[in-house]
């Protein structure tokens, strides 16, 4: 079982058709000339990339964009076309005073898996005090949180909301509660992984190609910034795939991972028996 | 002149298609009986380019381009691209269709296409999957 952790559907295509929508979307995520995918080539990278499930991140930007660029319902709608394919979050904005609703609701009526929130890019401390009611919900439905951590290229983003030490106030107070530091909140991945060995809550993705190519960021990243080791013997059970797909490179990245040098064993983790292990099962 | 396109979801990362039935398909619904057909990739990491349609020769292609533009060199291009927003992985797409070219020719004469018996028209795939589009312009005149 292979699992991508982090793909934003922003693109695909059954949830676009509206050409202001589409635009809104390429602007405020900054990506651009990447058109709209059919989910026949959605399946054809996950084949290439050798990927069984992608886990579809919704992006709730409401109280500074207006809207969801993606929300709940269009994320519930994607899995129905490939249930067998698709894991769906659910996404809220902490801002918004119906958050705590739209959680329950996203939870009990549309079966989400779990939430994804973006600090930087909702402007909150993620041990601010008004998460509380967001968190308190997500350890009662037994839902793990993928958060944003450490760079973000979107725009009207702050890096301080995102720093790994950022999170440790949530890892410390909900021991219970999954917590996901998405792109191994990179550049501090030192950062990330001392909180990882600290508290065994805490994961984090592999969704991180800022510089270079996949083959070469992953090898600075996992065999010289940390050593390949510190993975393979002591967070091995705390690290997913995650592409960051459609910004980052899908297929290139599963093949780098596969590349770095951990056991075989460790990889399978990687790979998929973590993100299994974060999600509470795939039922 | 006469313009369609032909779309394609390629599956691969690297694949040659023979798409030789649609440009004729094509060259006969533009009723145009002499002139020029032209076949022409919108994308920089795809290529046109005519050849024999064989396996071998479709392996030893492809054989041949990577040792030109193998995979695990530094290459200058892999960086993230401010105006698309994401990383540019495919400097090796590049370089191979640069050696392909990106579009052919053929004489159209009493409205077929002239070519030798061994030469069908190959669409290149050297980024995929992807969604790709080959603009097929016939020029001329429709009178025998």
């Amino acid at each position: 079982m292979f699992i991508d952790i982090h793909v934003h559907p922003a693109f695909f295509e059954p949830i676009n058709g509206d050409l202001a929508r589409e635009e809104l979307r390429h602007r405020e995520l900054d990506i651009h000339k990447n058109g709209t995918a059919p989910l026949e080539h959605i399946f054809n990278q996950m084949a290439c990339a050798g990927l069984d499930k992608l886990c579809l991140l919704p992006q709730d930007y409401t109280s500074t964009v207006g809207c969801a660029l993606v929300d709940n319902e269009e994320i519930r709608r994607l899995v129905d076309l490939a249930p067998d394919r698709f894991i769906g979050f659910a996404g809220v904005d902490p801002a918004d005073p119906v958050a705590p609703d739209r959680l329950e609701d996203a939870f009990s009526r549309l079966k989400l898996k779990g939430l994804k929130l973006h600090p930087g890019r909702q402007h909150f401390m993620p041990g601010d005090p008004r998460l509380e009611p967001i968190y308190q919900i997500c350890e009662r439905f037994d839902k793990p949180v993928l958060f944003h951590a450490g760079l973000s290229w979107e725009p009207d983003t702050f890096t301080q909301y995102c720093r790994p030490d950022a999170f440790e106030p949530v890892a410390a107070a909900h021991p219970g509660l999954r917590i996901c530091l998405g792109h191994f909140g990179w550049p501090w991945v030192r950062e990330a992984a001392m909180l990882m060995v600290k508290y065994p809550n805490v994961y984090a993705d592999t969704g991180a190609l800022y510089f270079d190519c996949a083959r070469e960021f992953y090898a600075q990243t996992f065999t010289k910034d940390i050593p390949l080791t510190w993975i393979d013997r002591s967070l091995r059970h705390q690290v997913m795939f995650g592409s960051n797909n459609p910004r980052f490179e899908q297929i290139r990245m599963a093949q780098a991972l596969g590349e770095l040098g951990f056991r075989d064993s460790t990889l399978e983790l990687i790979r998929g028996e973590n993100a299994i292990a974060f999600l509470g099962g795939l039922d | 002149m006469f313009v369609k396109t032909i779309r394609i979801l390629t599956k691969r990362y690297n694949e040659f298609d023979v798409i030789t039935p649609q440009v004729e398909e094509i060259a006969a619904q533009s009723g145009i009986q002499n002139g020029l057909v032209t076949v022409l990739t919108k994308h920089t990491t795809t290529g046109i380019t005519v050849n024999e349609a064989l396996e071998c020769l479709e392996s030893d292609i492809e054989t041949a381009l990577s040792l030109f533009a193998p995979e695990d060199r530094p290459y200058s291009h892999a960086r993230m691209l401010r105006d698309y927003g994401s990383t540019a992985g495919n400097p090796t797409g590049h370089l191979k269709a640069l050696v392909t070219g990106n579009h052919c020719h053929f004489p159209l004469q009493d409205g077929k296409l002239v070519r030798g018996g061994a030469q069908d028209v190959y669409f290149c795939e050297f980024d995929g999957p992807a969604q790709r589009s080959i603009l097929v312009i016939v020029e001329g005149s429709g009178q025998p």
